[in-house]
């Protein structure tokens, strides 16, 4: 399903996404139109799946959307580009998430406007393409124990502490550490093994 | 273990953000410290947790949604700086030098000029977009405080109906909701189990007169198992409701219900 959205690239060439994003700094629309296309699926799937509520994730989409534009010369060209994206829409959520909340819980919002989030593709980045990678990470995630599963969703889907899902979960703290520490670490195994 | 070994177990959980503020604090000092180590760890934890995303079921967004994005990026464009002419090289006849001299200079104080103003114009954009943002956060507060005021008139005002919605499994709590005939209508729960994966409470009105449940808000507890949802238009009028009912349904809601009510109440 992700194989139209996603595309892969070699080793030393310059993705499309960086190439087009080198575009928007020169107010390219048709640029911006192509990254819209290749990636505002995912990106509005994982804002929905987080704020639950179709009106409220398109506006939080179009405002990741608009920031890409008007700050595209904040994207360091060398990092992957979906990852940087994914991690820039979540924090966006998140915060929409806590700003609603904010009557049934109080709480620490650290989130940057336009964040420059260092992220590196580990070497079994390559293993996979985007589509058959998404299918993996479900079906490895998907293997974990119901409660540990739900820790994790909690975690990234809700923007959760570990105090706060240990008391969601009624499991012990040092519990809820080693479903997250674990679970992640059998999703990495999961990818590396595939390489 | 070493010190650096039991704070590198907490890198995959802090790319997560998932750290408590003590464990936080003190992997952003070992960071701050310079361990390189941790800092590549660390982008790639980065990258494992953003795949993370692929968990989240397939939606679309509206063909709306591209319009009115295409449209603003369109208008920024137009509006845009000019891109920079490239300078140019020319033979220059000897009884021109004065003049080109004095070009020159005009064009080196041009540059200057110009280059002072884009980066005023380009500071002000920053403060623009700055100005933006805050508005932004000021209206959402704003927005969220009015919601706030309008559910607590529903709550307090006499003319307000209380419907009480007891569960189907008696092991599940009951919802207690509040409408009022101009105001709207509020439903609140406390402790109420989270529901499935990808999936939300989705409220409905059944009319008096027969017919379809109407479709209305879709809302989800807490991790605490709390919830206040508000319509203020509801989709039928009090008089015209018989009885109020909540649903379990995909993620986005449902036109109607697929599946049975786990909390029905009827309106007097």
């Amino acid at each position: 399903m992700f194989l139209a959205v996603f595309s892969t690239k070699g080793s030393d060439e310059v993705s499309p996404d960086a190439t087009l994003m080198q575009q928007l700094l020169r107010r390219d629309v048709s640029a911006f139109e192509e990254l819209y296309e290749r990636h505002s699926r995912i990106v509005y799937s994982l804002v929905l799946r987080i704020l639950r509520q179709g009106s409220t994730a398109e506006e939080v989409v179009q405002d990741v959307f608009l920031q890409l534009w008007r700050n595209s010369s904040r994207y360091d060209t060398s990092r992957p580009f979906v990852p940087w994206l994914l991690t820039l829409a979540r924090n966006r959520a998140l915060d929409h998430l806590r700003l609603k909340s904010e009557r049934q819980r109080r709480r620490e919002d650290q989130t940057e406007e336009f964040p420059q989030i260092a992220t590196a593709a580990p070497e079994y980045e390559k293993a996979l393409d985007e589509g058959r990678r998404a299918e993996r990470v479900r079906a490895l995630i998907g293997s974990l124990p119901a409660a540990q599963k739900k820790a994790i969703e909690l975690a990234y889907f809700e923007g959760l502490s570990h105090s706060e899902i240990a008391a969601a979960l009624n499991e012990p703290l040092g519990t809820v550490k080693s479903w997250i520490r674990n679970g992640l670490i059998r999703l990495k195994e999961g990818l590396q093994a595939t390489s | 273990m070493s010190n650096h070994d039991q704070l590198r177990e907490l890198i995959e959980a802090y790319a997560l953000g998932s750290l408590d503020s003590t464990d936080r604090a003190l992997i952003e000092a070992h960071l701050a410290s310079g361990c390189s180590e941790c800092a590549k760890a660390l982008e790639e934890a980065r990258w494992l947790v953003s795949q993370l995303a692929h968990l989240a079921p397939t939606a679309e967004p509206s063909d709306m949604l591209k319009g009115r994005l295409l449209q603003t990026v369109r208008a920024e464009a137009a509006g845009g700086p000019a891109p920079q002419q490239e300078a140019r090289g020319a033979a220059i006849p000897w009884w021109l030098w004065a003049g080109v001299a004095a070009l020159l200079l005009f064009s080196v104080y041009s540059a200057w000029n110009e280059q002072h103003l884009r980066n005023a114009v380009a500071n002000l954009q920053q403060q623009a977009e700055a100005q933006r943002i805050e508005r932004q956060k000021l209206e959402e507060q704003l927005r969220v405080a009015k919601l706030q005021a309008h559910e607590a008139m529903i709550w307090m005002d006499p003319k307000s109906v209380k419907i009480m919605l007891p569960p189907k499994d008696p092991k599940m709590p009951q919802l207690e909701a509040m409408w009022h005939p101009e105001l709207g209508l509020c439903v609140r729960g406390w402790k109420v189990p989270s529901p499935g994966d990808n999936r939300v409470l989705q409220l409905w009105l059944i009319p008096k007169a027969g017919g379809k449940p109407m479709p209305s808000v879709t809302f989800w507890p807490d991790a605490s198992g709390t919830f206040s949802a508000m319509v203020e238009n509801p989709p039928d009028a009090l008089s015209a409701t018989q009885a109020l009912a909540v649903t379990e349904e995909p993620i986005g809601g449902s036109p109607q219900p697929t599946s049975t009510p786990m909390w029905v109440g009827g309106v007097s």
